[in-house]
C-alpha cells in the first residue's frame, strides 16, 4: 500500500521535472510536453547499433532507473510513509546511487561507438570528484542524529533545520548532488554541444525513453534526499507533512534546474582539482565543525 | 527450507557464477564488470544473513573500486573489447589443479568440522550498528587508527608511485638561451 | 550443524578456488588483482558467515570485515600504483616478460 502510494507519487514527481525541465529550458509552460514526447519517443524505431555489446546496451538504462527507484524507498515523504526503514538508510541512498555510474559505464561501453564512451568514462572522472563530496557530509548530518536511520535524521533536526545548523556541509551536498545526476554545468556525460549527446546517443526509442525516465527519476530522488538531509524533511508550521515535503521537493528541484544556466560546462580537470583541493577539506571541517557542535551544545 | 536459506544459496551460487565469468569472457571490461555482479551478490548475501551495515558497504564500495578496476583495464591491456578471441593463460592445468584441490580443502573443513551450538537469533540492525560504532572506537581504537595511517601512507606512497616525473629544464646559460650543455 | 552455515561456507570456498585459478593462471597484472580479489572476498564470506552463526553478539567479527574491506581498497590503489609506473617504463603490464629486477 505505502510502496503503491510513493511510487505513485514518484511518477507525479517525475512528471512535474520533465515539465520544469522543458519550461527552464525552452521558456514555454506546457502540461502536455512529456506525455507527447514520451509517446513520440516509444513510437520511434529503436535503431541498434552496428556491434554492441549486447548486455550492456540493454541492461543500462533499466540499471539506471533501478537505482534511482532503490534510493527513493528510503526516503520518508511523512511519518509513516516511507517504503522500507532500513537500519542503515542514510548510507544505502549512496548504495544505491553508485549504481548511476556502473549504468553510466555500461551505456557507455555498450553501443560501440566513440562519443558515448568518452561520455562514460568521463562520468567516472565526474564520480571520483563527487563521491566524496557526498558521503562527508552525510556523515556530518547522521553525526547530529546519532542514528542511519532517515525518519531518525528528519526527527533530529526539530528545532533547526540543517541547513542552518551545517551550512558548508550543504553547499557541499548540493553541488555534489548536482554532479551525480549529470545536470548542468556537469552534464559531462551527456555533453549536448561537445560530445553530440554523448551517452544519450546512441540510444533510441524505447531505450531512450527508459534512460530519460531513469534520469529524470535521479533527479527527483536527489532532491528528496537533499530535502531529507538538509531542510528538515516534512517539518513546518500549519501546513500538512506532506504539503511540506511536497513544496521542499519541488524548490529544490528548481534551484538544481535553475543552478545550471549560471555557468558554463565545467571542465573535467577543473572539476578534480577543485573537489579534490577544495572540496574534501572543507567537507572534513564541515565535520570537524559539526562535531564540535554537537559535543557542545546538549 | 526457509527463506533466508533460500535468499544465501541464491546470491551465493550468482556470486561464484559472475566469479567464474570473469576468467571465462574474452572482453576485458565485461570481466570487470562481472566482477563488480560478483562482490553486490556477496554484499546482497550479507545482507541476508542480517549484517546489514556491512553488506550496504561492500555493495556501496565494491562498485566504486570495480569501476576504477574497469578504467584501468581498458589502460593497460592490449583486447579491451574482447573481439579478437585470445586466449591469455599461462601454466592452465596447474593453476586448474590448485583451485580444484583448495576448493575441495576448504569444503572439507566446512563440513568435517564441528563448529559449535549455532546460534539462530542476530541482533536488530540498529543494535548492531550501535554495538559496531562502540567498538570500533572503544576496545579496537587502535586498530583503526592503524588502518587509518595506512591508508594514508598508502595513497601517499601510490601517489608518488604513479606521478609522472616532472622534466628538467636544462641549465640556461647566461647568454640565457637553453642549449643542451653536454 | 547448521545449512545455512553450510551453504555460506561452500560459497566462500567457491569463491576461494576461483580465486587461485585466476590468480595463478593469468598472465596480465590486472587480471591476476582480481583473482586476488575474489579470494579476499571468499574470505569476507566466511567471516560473515560465522559471525552471524556462531557469535552474534559479538561486534569483532563485523571489525574484522571492515578492515579486510579497507585492505582489499589499499591494495588495490598501490598495485595500480605499481602498474601504471610499470605500463610507463615497459608498456605493457605482462607478468611474463618481468622476470628481470632491472628498469
Amino acid at each position: 500500500m505505502t510502496t503503491t502510494i510513493i511510487l505513485l507519487l514518484l511518477v507525479f514527481g517525475v512528471y512535474l521535472v520533465a515539465v520544469l525541465e522543458a519550461w527552464i529550458s525552452s521558456g514555454r509552460f506546457r502540461l502536455t510536453t512529456p506525455i507527447l514526447s514520451g509517446i513520440a519517443l516509444l513510437g520511434r524505431e529503436s535503431i541498434v547499433p552496428r556491434k554492441p555489446d549486447r548486455i550492456f546496451f540493454e541492461v543500462a538504462p533499466v540499471l539506471l532507473l533501478l537505482s534511482a527507484v532503490l534510493a527513493a524507498t528510503v526516503i520518508p515523504l511523512m511519518p509513516g510513509l516511507i517504503i522500507t526503514d532500513l537500519a542503515t538508510g542514510a548510507l544505502f541512498i549512496n548504495a544505491a546511487l553508485v549504481y548511476v555510474l556502473v549504468a553510466m559505464l555500461m551505456a557507455g561501453w555498450g553501443p560501440d561507438g566513440a562519443y558515448a564512451m568518452v561520455g562514460g568514462w568521463r562520468f567516472l572522472g565526474q564520480l571520483i570528484a563527487y563521491a566524496m563530496l557526498i558521503v562527508m557530509p552525510i556523515t556530518a548530518v547522521v553525526m547530529r542524529a546519532e542514528s542511519l536511520l532517515t525518519t531518525q535524521i528528519v526527527v533530529s533536526q526539530d528545532g533547526l533545520w540543517n541547513i542552518f545548523y551545517q551550512p558548508l556541509g550543504f553547499v557541499l551536498f548540493f553541488i555534489a548532488a548536482m554532479a551525480l545526476a549529470f545536470l548542468p554545468p556537469f552534464d559531462l556525460p551527456t555533453a549536448t554541444g561537445e560530445l553530440a549527446g554523448g551517452v544519450e546517443a546512441e540510444y533510441s526509442g524505447v531505450r531512450l525513453a527508459v534512460f530519460r525516465l531513469g534520469r529524470l527519476t535521479l533527479i527527483i530522488t536527489l532532491a528528496s534526499a537533499t530535502v531529507v538531509f538538509y531542510l528538515g524533511g516534512w517539518q513546518g508550521p500549519w501546513l500538512p507533512p506532506w504539503a511540506w515535503s511536497g513544496i521542499k521537493i519541488l524548490a529544490v528541484t528548481v534551484t538544481m534546474l535553475l543552478a545550471g544556466r549560471l555557468m558554463p560546462r565545467i571542465s573535467e580537470t577543473d572539476l578534480l582539482a577543485w573537489c579534490w583541493k577544495l572540496g574534501i577539506p572543507l567537507a572534513l571541517l564541515n565535520i570537524f565543525l559539526v562535531g564540535i557542535l554537537v559535543l557542545v551544545i546538549p | 527450507m526457509t527463506a533466508q536459506m533460500f535468499f544465501i544459496a541464491f546470491f551465493g551460487l550468482a556470486a561464484v557464477w559472475f566469479g567464474i565469468a570473469v576468467f571465462r569472457t574474452y572482453s576485458m571490461v565485461r570481466s570487470a564488470l562481472a566482477l563488480l555482479f560478483s562482490q553486490t551478490a556477496l554484499g546482497a548475501m550479507f545482507l541476508s544473513m542480517q549484517a546489514e551495515f556491512l553488506g550496504v558497504l561492500q555493495i556501496m564500495m565494491m562498485a566504486t573500486e570495480m569501476s576504477i578496476m574497469a578504467i584501468f583495464m581498458v589502460m593497460f591491456m592490449m583486447d579491451p573489447g574482447g573481439l579478437s578471441t585470445m586466449d591469455m593463460i599461462h601454466q592452465k592445468r596447474l593453476s586448474l589443479l590448485a583451485g580444484i584441490v583448495s576448493f575441495l580443502a576448504a569444503v572439507g573443513v566446512a563440513v568435517f568440522v564441528d563448529w559449535g551450538p549455532v546460534e539462530m537469533i542476530a541482533p536488530d540492525p540498529a543494535q548492531q550498528t550501535i554495538a559496531l560504532g562502540l567498538e570500533l572506537l572503544g576496545r579496537s581504537m587502535l586498530i583503526f587508527e592503524t588502518a587509518g595511517i595506512t591508508i594514508l601512507t598508502s595513497m601517499i606512497a601510490a601517489i608518488s608511485v604513479a606521478i609522472q616525473p616532472v622534466k628538467q629544464n636544462t641549465v640556461p646559460t647566461i647568454t640565457g638561451s637553453n642549449h643542451h650543455e653536454h | 550443524m547448521s545449512i545455512d552455515l553450510l551453504i555460506a561456507l561452500i560459497t566462500g570456498a567457491a569463491l576461494f578456488g576461483v580465486g587461485i585459478y585466476g590468480a595463478l593462471s593469468q598472465t596480465n597484472l590486472v587480471m591476476i588483482m582480481m583473482g586476488v580479489e575474489l579470494i579476499l572476498a571468499g574470505a569476507m564470506v566466511n567471516l560473515v558467515a560465522f559471525w552471524r552463526y556462531l557469535h552474534p553478539d559479538n561486534p569483532a567479527g563485523q571489525m574484522f570485515v571492515l578492515i579486510i574491506m579497507t585492505v582489499m581498497a589499499i591494495e588495490m590503489a598501490v598495485g595500480f600504483g605499481v602498474a601504471i609506473a610499470r605500463f610507463r617504463a615497459k608498456g605493457s603490464v605482462e607478468m611474463e616478460e618481468a622476470v628481470e629486477l632491472k628498469g
